[in-house]
């Protein structure tokens, strides 16, 4: 590793704090998500877009139908960028948590609410001794009166947006979604902007390779091959 | 209960058990230690009926204490929708029951979030088995759905987590007069339309005579195509 032996001495741990004040391991966790395939989303006046672009790495590969864009409860559906495990225990923890909100409450969990209960969670993780931080960004997208979108990043920070992406090529994407975003995008223009972003950020956008979901005051609905065909995304 | 215990209930990463229901990880979602002594009871006459491609399940609308003595609400509601493709008729505690619904319904939820399709009725009587066997709810409730692997069935609950599949059965206070209709009027094969009339035939017989049930008859059908639940006045009504 590169970097005098006083810095290796504070990124060793996630609860010490370098002496100008950074916590090099959250920082490096930053690292592996802008590594990840990138994750977009996009709200719209009634509906809110996640989409996610991750092709195959080999034909041989036998689970085709990877899930990248993860449904938690009727109204939220979250997808993360970075360490795919990372991801699947805090989609996990999302998903029991709006179960336990309804059994408690009997109502469906705030998506606000939700996005919170996992970012202290990783909160928790730039803060234990022994423990290492998730590698994982997530979008929360979802439906509660209005849409929403939430974006985790692995100190626990949350912010939310109305059109954002992370991992590999992010950048690329949010400049798409800034040139292109316009006030009341309906269910197919907030689609076709994901795609576009998700374009930016990737070499080639295939058809096989997204995985993008849509929710609406109806509910999380998986968007199929010719609808995303039809909001431009290229033939696989 | 253990700190460890505390904390694997609202976070991910200290579940060293795996990916086990909500009722496991969190007792105190179906733990009841309240006295009933003065609650709410349904008394009840629950009913589940199969058809070729239906299961029917109907209860009476009364909720009484002191078994029947005194009627608290006339418009109970003890038929619900469970799972996309199944539901309960409950009698016991109301409060108990609302919880159970409360429960079951969530844990098909996740199982189906997890696992991307919903629970086999197997599935879902094992998982409905396991939380009365596993609490102290005092319920006893009859299911009925329709899946893929055995069609359309009902499974008759008790609350040491019995599970005892059957093509009609009955429970609550009102069950030996509802059984009499049963035993009477059904046969395999039965229409929708008169699968709903006996089973509603069999409450309303069991009201006239169990103080506990009355009040008119929720009758719910569930296809593959869902649950669809009406309520009606008296069994002459049922269409």
């Amino acid at each position: 590793m590169q970097g005098s032996s006083d810095q290796q001495a504070y990124d060793r741990g996630t609860t010490i704090f370098s002496p100008d004040g950074r916590l090099y391991q959250v920082e490096y966790a930053r690292e592996a998500v802008g590594q990840g395939a990138p994750v977009v989303g996009v709200r719209g006046e009634d509906s809110v877009v996640l989409a996610a672009h991750a092709p195959e790495r080999s034909p041989l590969a036998a689970d085709g139908d990877t899930e990248k864009v993860s449904a938690v409860d009727d109204h939220v559906a979250v997808a993360g960028a970075g360490h795919a495990a990372d991801t699947r225990q805090l989609v996990d923890l999302a998903r029991r948590r709006a179960q336990r909100e309804r059994v408690r409450y009997g109502e469906r969990a705030p998506v606000d609410e939700l996005a919170t209960v996992v970012a202290d969670h990783l909160q928790e993780y730039t803060q234990t001794g022994g423990a290492r931080p998730y590698g994982t960004a997530l979008l929360v997208a979802g439906h509660d009166d209005d849409p929403g979108l939430v974006e985790i990043d692995p100190s626990g920070a949350t912010r939310s947006w109305r059109a954002d992406a992370v991992g590999r090529g992010a950048s690329d994407a949010v400049e798409t979604f800034e040139a292109g975003y316009g006030p009341a995008l309906g269910a197919d223009d907030a689609l076709a902007l994901a795609v576009d972003g998700l374009s930016a950020a990737v070499d080639e956008v295939t058809v096989g390779a997204i995985d993008a979901t849509l929710v609406t005051a109806d509910g999380t609905q998986r968007v199929g091959e010719d609808r995303l065909r039809a909001a431009g995304a290229g033939a696989s | 209960m253990t700190p460890t215990q505390q904390t694997d209930a609202s976070t991910a990463g200290s579940d060293r058990h795996g990916r086990r229901p909500l009722h496991e990880r969190d007792p105190d979602l179906v733990d009841d230690t309240g006295d009933a002594g003065n609650a709410a009871e349904t008394g009840t006459t629950v009913v589940g009926v199969t058809t070729e491609d239906a299961a029917v399940l109907a209860a009476d609308q009364r909720a009484s204490v002191g078994g029947g003595r005194f009627v608290t609400n006339k418009d109970t509601r003890k038929v619900e929708q469970i799972h996309p493709t199944a539901a309960a008729a409950l009698s016991g505690t109301v409060g108990h029951l609302q919880q159970f619904v409360r429960v079951l319904r969530s844990e098909s939820r996740l199982y189906a979030d997890r696992r991307g399709d919903p629970p086999s009725l197997t599935a879902l009587s094992t998982l409905a088995g396991s939380i009365l066997r596993s609490s102290p709810l005092a319920v006893s409730p009859l299911l009925g759905g329709v899946d893929d692997e055995q069609g359309p069935a009902v499974f008759t609950l008790d609350g040491g987590g019995g599970v005892l599949v059957d093509d009609y059965a009955a429970g609550g206070s009102g069950m030996q007069l509802a059984y009499g209709v049963l035993e009477q009027d059904y046969e395999p094969g039965l229409s929708p339309v008169d699968a709903r009339r006996i089973a509603a035939r069999a409450v309303e017989s069991a009201s006239e005579r169990d103080t506990a049930s009355g009040n008119g008859v929720t009758v719910a059908t569930v296809t593959r195509e869902g649950v669809d639940t009406a309520e009606y006045d008296a069994a002459g009504e049922v269409a």
